[in-house]
């Protein structure tokens, strides 16, 4: 890090930085307004204040991204939140406790719920529940959680082998008060890191749900079902299909870039190897 | 009227594949027998089994009636009632005895003759043995006799008009007495086809009835293909797994197959009207209104253009343009928004817009909604599974305010007429004209139904959006695809490949 520009880092941000302003641009205004059907408009070309064209609807083809990019966050910060604020707390029990019964229990119950895939979880909620954002969210949100759960508490372990562990430990504070005052500032690298991967598969889970009709309710625009809606369109207007899977790409490609790249910032060992290589 | 529920049911899950037409009384090619040539054609829905008696759905008649299984009469394109195996028939004058005179030298495939007493089993076995909600169209029958071999006479409770076209559907399917044991698996018919193999999950085989009575069709056998998917369906057809997409269910795709050295498209009519129902029992769509409002707000055209590629027709009630009685009633509520506003007096409201998860009412929904906004109508759409959510919440609960859904049973208009259902729509004058209808001579009965229509359209009992259009694409040089899709079946009869 020091003296030296991390590309990943860089790159990732930029292109998180993209979709970020795409979606608060949105918020106050859209070239067109992305729901408006207008049929003189349909497979109108890009150009004339229609900067990528419009699709079978007549509708903005650039406003339907700026607006898809809303949800595509939306969803991602909400499944990544649920994940987070459920499988850190799961996964500090679980490390702070390694050879207890809720370690066991803890730990278990997460290889269930790994087993079980986040695309099948959300079709299953949305057939019972009625499929929506909502639903989709928090099926995603349900099957990260044991990642979180893991890495929290394979970082816990090595936390709690520290000699400031034990010298709290000594000085008698609480569980609580270790885990919270010690214990997860010190992970917290490691769980942005977590995060910022998680919010890329995220991305990617409400694509596809979305594509199968099981996501975002139209006409919320959404680059899943905007992908969906041109399948038919492929052969003859295949910018259609171009835009939204480019968005997606960027998206969970900035993601990854910037999870690899905070991984390389956050971690001290990491850092000082790479300083090491460059001597 | 709760046989329609199914109807529906299956008409949706098909999308407007359900039901197509025959070509003429004659077999088209007339190339006669040509050893060898086979064609492929794709479908959406595989059926269960094949016993039509016993299984809702359309998927069944679809492949089977007219092809294995023949009546007395069936529909032609034009949607006219002509004779198959009754060479004619004669009405009395109280119009409620009908008199068939059957085709003789009519065997089964089984080998049995076709004789009268057929006819008075299988007639028979419509109100004992069949468990389709559907038979009780038969209801009207008091007795059927045996006149002499080749003669039977059917008595009817009261006249009836639709009696006949009943006949014309799978109730009037002819069984063999000797050929029912197994109906599930073994289809045993009068028809120019019998089956050949079937592979579950994947295909039928139809091979050609060697003993056929009339013209043998051109092919020794087709086969129906299945596909879940529409776009697997496309490429199979352009890849040459089938020659024949029975049913287009991506219209916008159709470019794929514009090359007319290649391919060709037949676009003709079904009975499919997709309608934008309103739940009339309850506010705000019990507000005559309100529902006119919608129906001045939506720009139909537009919308067709939109959501199913221009494809279809503009109807403007519930008959569709191949029923005698029909007339185009897209004038009663022209485009105007101004109009729909004022109707709603400045007020606005939110209603839940409930869809079955299909292409053609997801698209509609997107552009009814936007049509809605304009006039102060917020439509939220929820995409139903379809078909269980859907028929259970909409169809059965009637929660809903808004739906819409592709009503493909033939001569529906009465479902209107019955309260409970799901569009809870009450006026006890369209009842009556049904009624009177039904038992009216001909051109009454047109008269009458057109009243009906109209009374309808007038009351906005529902929005018609468009009639489902019957698009099919084929490789160049396969002829006798069927233009319209009015009837139940798919008739392979008449196709032949060049």
């Amino acid at each position: 890090m020091r003296g030296r520009t991390n590309a990943g880092l860089l790159v990732g941000g930029t292109l998180v930085g993209l979709v970020v302003l795409a979606a608060l641009v949105s918020f106050f205004w859209t070239p067109h307004d992305p729901t408006l059907v207008d049929a003189a408009r349909k497979l109108r070309e890009p150009g004339g204040g229609y900067l990528l064209g419009a699709d079978k609807f007549g509708r903005d083809t650039l406003s339907q991204l700026m607006v898809g990019a809303r949800t595509t966050l939306y969803v991602g910060i909400v499944a990544v939140g649920i994940a987070a604020l459920v499988g850190t707390p799961l996964g500090l029990a679980a490390g702070m406790t390694p050879r207890g019964w809720l370690s066991e229990l803890i730990m278990r119950v997460n290889d269930l719920v790994f087993a079980f895939p986040a695309l099948l979880l959300a079709v299953m909620l949305g057939a019972v529940y009625g499929a929506g954002t909502l639903t989709a969210m928090i099926a995603i949100g349900v099957a990260t959680v044991p990642a979180f759960a893991r890495v929290a508490r394979a970082a816990t372990l090595q936390v709690m082998v520290t000699d400031y562990i034990l010298a709290a430990r000594a000085a008698g504070r609480r569980r609580t008060a270790i885990a919270v005052r010690h214990v997860l500032p010190n992970i917290g690298s490691v769980l942005i890191v977590q995060a910022s991967v998680s919010f890329a598969i995220a991305i990617l889970a409400e694509a596809a749900l979305s594509f199968l009709g099981f996501g975002t309710r139209p006409p919320t625009p959404s680059w899943g079902r905007m992908l969906q809606e041109s399948q038919e369109l492929l052969f003859s207007t295949p910018r259609l299909a171009l835009w939204p899977g480019l968005a997606i790409a960027v998206a969970v490609l900035g993601f990854n870039l910037l999870g690899d790249g905070l991984r390389d910032h956050l971690d001290p060992k990491l850092s000082r190897i790479r300083g090491g290589e460059e001597r | 009227m709760r046989r329609i529920g199914i109807w529906i049911a299956v008409g949706g899950l098909l999308l407007g594949t359900a039901a197509c037409g025959s070509g003429g009384g004659n077999t088209g090619a007339g190339g006669g027998a040509a050893a060898g040539q086979t064609l492929a054609v794709g479908f959406v829905a595989e059926p269960a089994n094949l016993d039509f008696t016993s299984t809702e759905g359309v998927a069944i008649p679809q492949a089977l009636l007219v092809n294995v299984y023949e009546g007395l009469v069936k529909l032609d394109q034009s949607g006219q009632i002509v004779p198959l195996l009754a060479e004619k028939w004669e009405v009395s004058d109280d119009r409620k005895a009908y008199t068939f005179t059957l085709r003789k030298n009519v065997t089964f495939s089984s080998g049995a003759p076709f004789t009268a007493d057929d006819v008075v089993f299988s007639l028979d076995r419509v109100a004992t043995d069949w468990k389709l909600k559907i038979k009780s169209q038969l209801d009207v029958i008091d007795k059927v006799e045996k006149k002499d071999d080749s003669t039977v006479v059917v008595t009817l409770k009261r006249p009836s008009n639709g009696f006949l076209y009943s006949m014309a559907t799978r109730l009037g399917a002819m069984f063999s007495r000797t050929g029912i044991s197994d109906l599930a698996n073994k289809p045993v018919g009068t028809g120019p086809y019998v089956l050949g193999s079937w592979r579950r999950g994947d295909s039928i085989q139809l091979k050609q009835n060697p003993s056929y009575w009339g013209t043998k069709p051109a092919l020794s056998a087709v086969t129906l293909k299945y596909f879940k998917d529409a776009t697997a369906m496309n490429n199979a057809l352009l890849t040459g797994g089938i020659d024949v997409i029975s049913s287009v269910q991506a219209p916008e795709s159709l470019q794929q197959f514009a090359d007319p050295n290649r391919f060709q498209t037949v676009e003709g009519t079904t009975n499919g009207e997709v309608v934008l129902s309103m739940n009339n029992g309850r506010p705000p769509f019990d507000d005559k209104k309100v529902r006119q409002a919608v129906r001045y707000a939506i720009d139909h055209k537009a919308l067709l253009d939109t959501a199913w590629a221009g494809r279809g027709q503009l109807i403007g009630s519930m008959v569709p343009p191949t029923d005698p009685w029909y007339e185009d009633r897209t004038g009663d509520y022209p485009y105007d928004p101004a109009k729909a506003k004022e109707l709603l007096g400045g007020k606005t409201y939110t209603v839940k817009m409930r869809i079955p998860n299909l292409p053609y009412a997801v698209n509609s929904a997107q552009v009814v909604k936007s049509q809605l906004a304009q006039v102060g109508i917020t439509a939220d759409i929820e995409p139903l599974e379809f078909p269980a959510r859907w028929l259970d919440v909409v169809f059965t609960q009637g929660d809903y305010d808004m739906s819409i859904i592709n009503h493909v049973e033939p001569r529906d208009m009465g479902i209107f007429a019955d309260k409970s259902y799901y569009f809870r729509y009450d006026n006890p004058e369209f009842g009556k004209l049904l009624a009177a209808a039904d038992e009216a001579s001909e051109q009454d009965q047109a008269d009458d139904l057109k009243q009906a229509a109209k009374l309808l359209s007038d009351d906005a009992a529902a929005d018609f959006l468009f009639l489902f259009p019957n698009l099919i694409v084929a490789k160049k040089g396969v002829t006798g695809l069927p233009k319209n899709a009015i009837a139940e079946s798919f008739d392979f009869t008449a196709l032949a490949k060049q």
